[in-house]
């Protein structure tokens, strides 16, 4: 176990959004890849419309993530890809979506929300590898919004980050998804995957 | 397909949350009784029991609070079933009277006491160290540090329970209960029927004559238990040089990554513990030895640290201990925390990650969902009361009534403190008080004190929120629950009867989503002194949607005469609310329908969802 390179991976999104059955997905991939896997996630208050992070790692004991750990950053949502910026290695990998869903105080009028423009800016100042994909609208495309982070995890196995394959991946979502959405999912993994693959 | 937590045969690998592990170890150790009162980061646990009880081999219950659920436990391992009682830290300061007598009486079934600890206060209002309380009672202690050690441990602790007779503390940290790992299955035997309770008056009834002597018993054990823990597999000295690092549970997995992050593998030698109490001081020696210095990695409070010193003292060992020196004694560690604790003892160059700059961005806090009836109950308080009075708070997803605009939290305690702390609040203040609790938190500690109150004739009004659930740990029954995942509460307490009961003469019932007759009550109950009780009922929207399967017909939208006065935005903080240019605006998806807003402005109609 310990001759594997350890890859830390963050992911990070709202609350409601679908992150922790995206997390557990990629866990279960790479168990079933026959790779070291611990995962973690921070269930509670954050739950009630709050930001949801939760980790995958390869190859580690730990199931966190602290403070410039993370090899790859996976945003669901870029205003909260922004916030967990610190999280990432300077150079790290970084792949999120290009949709906003506002806080509250921006939705009510009281604060200005980042531009996606800016987002990538500040970004760029920390890595010059991320990538971005309209998660929604590809989850849209697929069949149902949520299965946008299923397109995150396409374009991951389509960097070439992660020691695994998007068989594996779709062989997960049949194993372990309800029969009723494995076919979205599925759709959603491949137009991930071709979206980064032509960018 | 059943379940495969629920498998008999062993063998499988499975990627589990730390608390489906407990809940496998459980099972493979032939749990019989499970007892719990939930709370964050322990409630997977019970609620996967919960889930499983119609196919599962043992009792199962969700108590009232944590006092009665170990008392439950308890008496059933005294009875001889093997049981598993789960809460969270703060939890067991409510069952802290059951269990130091535990400790004394012994448990002949087995019982074990899952704590689980919150290290940076994710969900919690304090981040105590609970290995304090296996000390104050005399319990043994295993602290997992990986899914597949929370599920041995908690067989192996059930198993060494019942074999000792003595109950286990199985003590979590929130990364514990929350990460998710491969975890290998053992076989699970059948549990068959508990041996049943023989009577011993002398060892089961703690009169000062007898415990005396069962105190002496227990220090009898607590030498039995050390020797467990010296040849416990959870427990293992490796590694070699002048420096050793001692390490205890998720600490370990830190410990681990650090080494091989700073390639620093072969320079120390290294103590690992699971099985952390009592002190396995054989083995402690044996790792002392030879060393010149030793570094200990715990989170929260210096217990091994100290525990070493006090065995160095004894023993006359000149070594140097450090711990709470290097590392904080707040929050939860990190790899990179470690790793720099490692690299200052050989001298090497502290490695500050060049990470990204946090930026100031808008924040995202928790808040009560759309179409959450609190909210509707906040509002007519704030505008019956306003600034006022005194807003004595509780513990539930009602404390968010703290944030603003509904600003409905002046302080808070602990579990059912809302009714006394109130009351003493209206003793020393001349400001009206008014208490708001959950109806779980009512019947976990609430009762008591508002019998309290009615005794000693308190000037408060209490407003009880019941939402028919206990929304904020994830929907668990409590008594005065209507229905569960599994069917209808067939012995249903009612909320009302049980404040009547308590000699409260002034109760009012309202739902809070008809604001007018909220209003109404809140104003009459505002003119009366005494005790007085208003009862908001409503159930709580994601309770609804999934057990009553019921989603309201309707929804709200702002028609195109709105004036943009935004009393809507600023009153409300509804989720569902947003603002395009000067006027407010409705997302139909998350809309719940409650209604609230238009009772609040004209210019807010009613639509059929969907239309």
């Amino acid at each position: 176990m310990s001759d594997i390179t350890p890859i830390r991976i963050m992911m990070t999104g709202v609350g409601g959004q679908g992150t922790l059955t995206a997390t557990t997905l990629l866990a279960k991939s790479v168990l079933a890849a026959g790779l070291p896997v611990t995962s973690g996630e921070i269930h509670g208050m954050a739950q009630r419309g709050g930001v949801v992070e939760s980790t995958v790692l390869i190859g580690c004991k730990s199931p966190k993530i602290g403070a410039g750990e993370a090899d790859i950053l996976m945003g669901f949502e870029p205003l909260e890809t922004l916030r967990a910026m610190p999280y990432l290695r300077k150079g790290g990998l970084v792949l999120s979506s290009t949709e906003f869903l506002p806080p509250l105080a921006v939705s009510m009028g009281k604060m200005e929300n980042v531009k996606i423009e800016e987002v990538q800016a500040r970004v760029a100042e920390c890595t010059d590898r991320a990538h971005y994909l309209p998660c929604q609208s590809l989850g849209q495309e697929a069949g149902a919004v949520q299965s946008g982070n299923i397109a995150l995890i396409g374009a991951l196995v389509a960097t070439g980050a992660v020691p695994m394959d998007k068989e594996t991946i779709a062989e997960t979502i049949k194993a372990n998804m309800p029969a009723k959405i494995v076919d979205v999912n599925l759709k959603a993994l491949e137009l991930g995957f071709a979206a980064m693959s032509e960018a | 397909m059943a379940n495969p937590l629920l498998a008999a045969e062993g063998g499988a690998t499975h990627l589990l949350l730390g608390n489906e592990a407990i809940v496998r170890g459980a099972i493979e150790a032939g749990i019989q009784v499970v007892t719990c009162y939930p709370g964050t980061p322990s409630s997977e646990v019970p609620d996967t029991f919960y889930r499983l009880s119609p196919e599962g081999k043992y009792y199962f219950e969700y108590s009232t609070n944590e006092k009665v659920a170990l008392e439950v436990g308890g008496g059933a391992s005294l009875s001889g079933a093997m049981t598993l009682t789960t809460m969270k830290h703060v939890g067991v300061n409510v069952a802290a009277d059951p269990l130091m007598t535990l400790a004394y009486t012994g448990a002949p079934g087995g019982l074990m006491l899952l704590s689980a600890d919150d290290p940076g206060c994710h969900s919690s209002q304090n981040e105590q160290d609970n290995r304090y309380y296996a000390r104050l009672a005399g319990i043994p202690v295993l602290e997992p540090g990986s899914a597949q050690e929370a599920k041995d441990m908690a067989r192996d602790g059930l198993v060494l329970s019942r074999k000792l007779e003595q109950p286990f503390l199985l003590r979590t940290t929130t990364r514990v209960n929350h990460l998710r790992g491969p975890v290998k299955f053992g076989p699970a035997p059948d549990p068959g029927t508990p041996a049943g309770f023989t009577r011993n008056p002398s060892r089961f009834v703690p009169i000062p004559a007898f415990a005396r002597t069962m105190h002496e018993r227990l220090l009898d054990k607590l030498d039995e238990l050390r020797k467990e823990a010296e040849k416990s597999p959870y427990n293992k000295i490796y590694g070699n040089g002048e420096i050793g690092i001692a390490a205890t549970g998720i600490s370990r997995a830190y410990l681990t990554d650090a080494l091989k992050e700073t390639g620093l593998e072969g320079a120390f030698k290294i103590m690992e513990l699971g099985f952390t109490y009592p002190l396995p001081e054989n083995m402690a020696l044996d790792f002392m030895k030879g060393l010149k210095k030793v570094i200990v990695i715990e989170e929260l409070e210096p217990i091994l640290e100290n525990d070493l010193r006090v065995l160095a003292q004894e023993q006359k060992i000149d070594i140097e201990i450090q711990g709470k020196g290097l590392l904080p004694r707040t929050g939860e560690f990190n790899v990179t925390m470690v790793a720099n604790a490692l690299r200052a003892q050989v001298g090497e160059q502290t490695f500050e990650c060049d990470s990204c700059i946090p930026s100031e961005l808008p924040q995202r806090p928790p808040n009560l969902c759309a179409g959450c009836p609190h909210r509707a109950t906040f509002f007519a308080a704030r505008k019956v009361f306003g600034d006022d009075a005194l807003y004595s708070s509780d513990i539930g997803c009602y404390t968010l009534g703290l944030l603003p605009p509904l600003s409905m939290a002046d302080f808070l305690i602990c579990m059912g403190s809302s009714i006394s702390a109130g009351c003493g609040a209206s003793v020393a203040s001349d400001k009206p008080v008014v208490a708001f609790i959950g109806d779980s938190t009512f019947f976990h500690s609430g009762l008591t004190g508002l019998a309290s109150a009615v005794f000693n004739n308190h000037d408060i009004l209490l407003v009880i929120l019941d939402n028919h659930t206990t929304a904020m740990t994830g929907h668990q029954p409590h008594p005065g629950v209507e229905k569960t995942i599994l069917g209808d509460n067939e012995h249903r307490l009612d909320v009302a009867k049980a404040c009547e009961g308590l000699g409260v003469t002034q109760i009012r019932q309202v739902n809070p989503l008809n604001q007018k007759k909220t209003l109404a009550a809140l104003e009459e109950l505002k003119e009366m002194s005494g005790v007085r009780v208003l009862i908001a009922r409503e159930p709580c929207p994601l309770h609804a949607r999934r057990v009553y399967k019921k989603t309201p017909p309707m929804i709200a939208y702002v028609a195109d005469s709105c004036t943009g006065r935004a009393e809507c935005l600023d009153k409300l903080a509804c989720p569902a609310f947003y603002k395009v240019g000067d006027k407010a605006a409705v997302n139909p998806i998350l809309c719940n329908g409650c209604m609230l807003c238009l009772q609040v402005c004209n210019h807010i109609k009613s639509k059929k969802r969907g239309s």
